[in-house]
């Protein structure tokens, strides 16, 4: 197994080197096939929900009364659905919605989970003790049920479902990132640092946090794959989401109720979903042996 | 096995004859003029165990109750004074006979004197005019307090016989006094929302609010061939598609209230049987009347304008039902329905114009607030994309049908689709709903012409007259009315082949339970 460290010289020397390493990542992820595959996907449904609008061959409630209810066809790849809304356009259009608001609450999470996370396991004492303890009653309650609980007292919106991926998710970075900075807190180049008169910013960015990239680019992974389930299962719930909106979720849970007549109307969205998050966890996996091959066993 | 035991001397095979000659000499007595009831014919057996799927109920006061489930379990467990059949004629129920004075102000009804209500004490006419005395106290503010305003008194001239004076005429009391609500209530009770102290068919067993409620057979109702069943478990689902999958399954046995859609996914299951019903129910998108933007009427025509009839009769009904004229005065009502009114049809560019001269050249944006039961939703989304066409941006809000209705936010929002059930006379619509004072007025419509046109259809004796102001009615509604009705659609359900005798009333809350039997065999 080849580790991150390793440099190679591919030639391309002017190109910057965050390029090149983020390259030769992907060359490493790829160099496996099953999360070379889960990558593979990943990049296809952003690059999907990147450029849905000019690809998605109708409107997400353009309705074609004279096509409804049709079996998938030249016309209608994946069919349409019971009031005649092509489900090819809707499942990629959705793509947006869903990775959008999986994405954006990943990164919000992860941002505010590292900082409060390097803050309460560098500092210690009494503010460590009140965020942990914060965190730990938030973590206490399962993920949908706080939720749910969060998304009936506040607005139902898709800016709602965003806030609650945020609220849920920082906690659990937050845990990940103090673990590592205790970890690293005593150990000799820190103490150095620190005598040698850094400021405390200084320490936390330069010397701590590169230490915490490697767990915490994991954790984004993983993180981003459970949003994604947890955007289309609130959809699938029918909170945070209102129709016509192609959230997956929601499409399963309106297609549901034809199902026997009209299958693909539920197949189709039910498989991106599958597929998203199978796709994300076979990629999170990948960069979890890259980053930390000491614990794959 | 289960068979075997229910049906294996042939003995029971003699009282099954019975009990079809007795359900259909009450057939007929049903459909028929008022008549005596029945004498008492053999005592049978009672069997079988019928398991409805339901929307929660959360009234169980009779005066309070409004949904079709909360009505279902009323009617089972409490009785009318008088009942409305599937053909929209007036039976007896718990008065047998009655007689109208000449000017149609005065009633006198007889009532059945062998009813008895669940804790044994005799019905009496006390008992009905209390409950009526009740449901028309300002105090207790049922919303029936508007419908039976026109009362001036009730008596109990005799042990058995109730007299109702009114102050003006009303060509429709019988059916105002099967109003849903009316359900007769034991004199004096302390406690109508737990007592569930009636006469009816069945009595309660036990209630769980949002999980079940259980009745059993009333072994002395005064109809000694009724009911036939000898339990009937009401089963509350939140979700119609558990619904249905669970009839599906066999933990239920009846549906009822479902969505076209739910509709075709078992009408050719085998071992159920569909059931449909041409009603009067409909769905109604309107505009608040007396604010902007609804306050200017061409909003409302241009929305109209912008609707494609055909195609939500399409899409939405599939084919179940008939299409509207933007008046509550459907079909069903043949002899009112205004034949020669035409189905509008779609002018996008006539919307735009009209959006345009209200002063919307650009379009508006538009909330549109609609419970998640039934046709709504798609029909919600259906609206939104033909209106997107004519510059009309509707964002679409579904709430829970309690919180849409409980919270009062359809007699507040400026855009809202509101599901109107059954009513067997059309004059409940333009009371409760579009008067200037109406009770559910929700789309605060005022129109001095129209209050005199409705006044004037619910009072006069002249048959004529009402023919000739309904239309009248309708032309000035579909003119400038603030509502929009697509559709008039059926109600949908189905029932397990292990059961017979149900017949699905227009108001599917009004249908009878006391008339189901295992099916013979």
């Amino acid at each position: 197994m080849n580790s991150i460290s390793k440099s190679s010289n591919n030639g391309l020397g002017v190109v910057p080197s965050w390029w090149r390493r983020l390259l030769q990542f992907f060359q490493q992820l790829f160099s496996r096939p099953v999360s070379g595959f889960g990558t593979a996907i990943t990049l296809v449904f952003l690059i999907v929900a990147l450029i849905s609008p000019l690809i998605a061959p109708y409107g997400a409630n353009e309705i074609i009364v004279a096509d409804a209810r049709q079996p998938p066809s030249n016309e209608h790849w994946f069919g349409t659905d019971n009031l005649g809304r092509d489900v090819y356009s809707r499942v990629l259009l959705g793509s947006r919605e869903v990775l959008v608001l999986a994405g954006f609450g990943t990164l919000f999470a992860v941002l505010f989970g590292t900082l409060f996370g390097l803050m309460t396991g560098y500092q210690g004492g009494w503010f460590d003790e009140i965020t942990m303890r914060i965190f730990d009653s938030l973590l206490a309650i399962p993920a949908l049920l706080l939720a749910l609980l969060l998304l009936g007292t506040i607005a139902n919106s898709k800016y709602s479902v965003l806030l609650v991926i945020v609220v849920i998710y920082t906690p659990i970075v937050a845990r990940v990132v103090r673990s590592v900075v205790l970890a690293v807190k005593p150990q000799g180049f820190i103490e150095t640092a620190r005598l040698g008169g850094e400021s405390r910013t200084r320490i936390l960015l330069r010397e701590i946090l590169p230490s915490v990239i490697p767990t915490l680019s994991v954790e984004s992974a993983l993180r981003f794959s459970y949003a994604i389930f947890l955007v289309a299962s609130l959809g699938f719930l029918g909170v945070g989401v209102q129709p016509p909106s192609p959230n997956w979720g929601l499409m399963v849970k309106e297609a549901r109720a034809y199902v026997t007549l009209i299958p693909w109307a539920l197949f189709f969205p039910a498989a991106a979903i599958s597929l998203v998050v199978i796709g994300v966890n076979l990629m999170a996996d990948g960069v979890k042996r890259l980053m930390s091959p000491d614990q794959i066993d | 096995m289960f068979e075997k035991i229910l049906f294996k001397p042939k003995v029971r095979n003699i009282h099954f004859l019975i009990l079809i000659i007795a359900f259909g000499v009450l057939l007929q007595a049903c459909t028929g003029e008022p008549s005596t009831t029945q004498e008492p014919t053999a005592e049978q057996e009672r069997q079988g165990v019928l398991r409805i799927a339901l929307q929660p109920i959360v009234q169980t006061d009779p005066a309070f109750i409004s949904s079709d489930p909360e009505v279902l379990i009323g009617s089972s467990v409490y009785d009318y004074l008088v009942d409305i059949t599937p053909q929209n004629t007036i039976a007896p129920r718990l008065a047998h006979d009655w007689t109208v004075s000449e000017d149609g102000k005065s009633y006198v009804f007889s009532l059945i004197e062998n009813a008895t209500f669940h804790d044994g004490t005799l019905l009496t006419a006390n008992d009905v005019v209390w409950t009526f005395d009740r449901l028309r106290d300002p105090q207790v503010d049922s919303p029936t307090k508007d419908l039976y305003s026109n009362i001036e008194s009730i008596a109990a001239s005799d042990q058995f016989e109730v007299t109702f004076t009114l102050k003006e005429s009303n060509p429709f009391f019988l059916y105002d006094l099967s109003d849903n609500h009316a359900l007769i209530v034991k004199a004096n009770t302390s406690d109508p929302i737990s007592d569930f102290m009636g006469t009816g068919p069945f009595k309660l067993v036990s209630y769980n609010p949002e999980d079940r409620l259980i009745v059993e057979a009333n072994g002395d109702y005064f109809l000694r061939d009724r009911p036939n069943l000898e339990r009937i478990e009401f089963i509350f689902f939140n979700d119609q598609t558990a619904q249905v999958e669970a009839l599906r399954g066999g933990q239920v046995d009846l549906v009822l209230l479902i969505s076209t859609d739910l509709y075709n996914t078992i009408k050719d299951e085998p071992g159920l049987v569909p059931l449909e019903s041409a009603t009067n129910s409909f769905d109604l998108i309107r505009l608040r009347a007396d604010r902007s933007p609804g306050e200017d009427p061409r909003l409302m025509q241009a929305l109209r304008l912008a609707t494609d009839r055909q195609a939500i009769f399409d899409l939405v009904l599939q084919g179940f039902g008939a299409m509207g004229k933007d008046t509550p005065i459907g079909p069903m009502y043949s002899q009112y329905f205004n034949e020669d009114l035409q189905i509008p049809q779609r002018d996008v560019v006539a919307a735009k114009q009209l959006l345009a001269d209200a002063g919307y050249p650009d379009g508006i944006r538009l909330e549109m607030h609609t419970p998640d039961t039934g046709n709504r939703p798609n029909l919600a989304v259906v609206l939104k994309d033909q209106w997107a066409d004519a510059g009309i941006d509707v964002t679409v809000i579904i709430e829970p049908e309690s919180v849409y209705y409980g919270d009062d936010v359809w007699l507040d929002v400026d855009l809202g689709i509101t599901g109107w059930g059954s009513r067997p006379y059309p004059q409940f619509y333009l009371d409760t709903m579009l008067v200037c004072d109406a009770i559910w007025n929700e789309s605060h419509f005022c129109d001095q012409e129209f209050d005199q046109l409705a006044n004037t259809a619910g009072r006069t004796l002249n048959e004529d007259q009402r023919v000739e102001t309904y239309n009248q009615i309708q032309e000035l509604l579909a003119e400038r009315g603030p509502t929009l009705i697509p559709y008039f659609f059926s109600q949908l359900g189905a029932i397990s082949d292990k059961f017979s005798g149900f017949q699905l009333k227009p108001f599917p809350g009004r249908s009878d339970l006391a008339a189901v039997q295992l099916a013979n065999q």
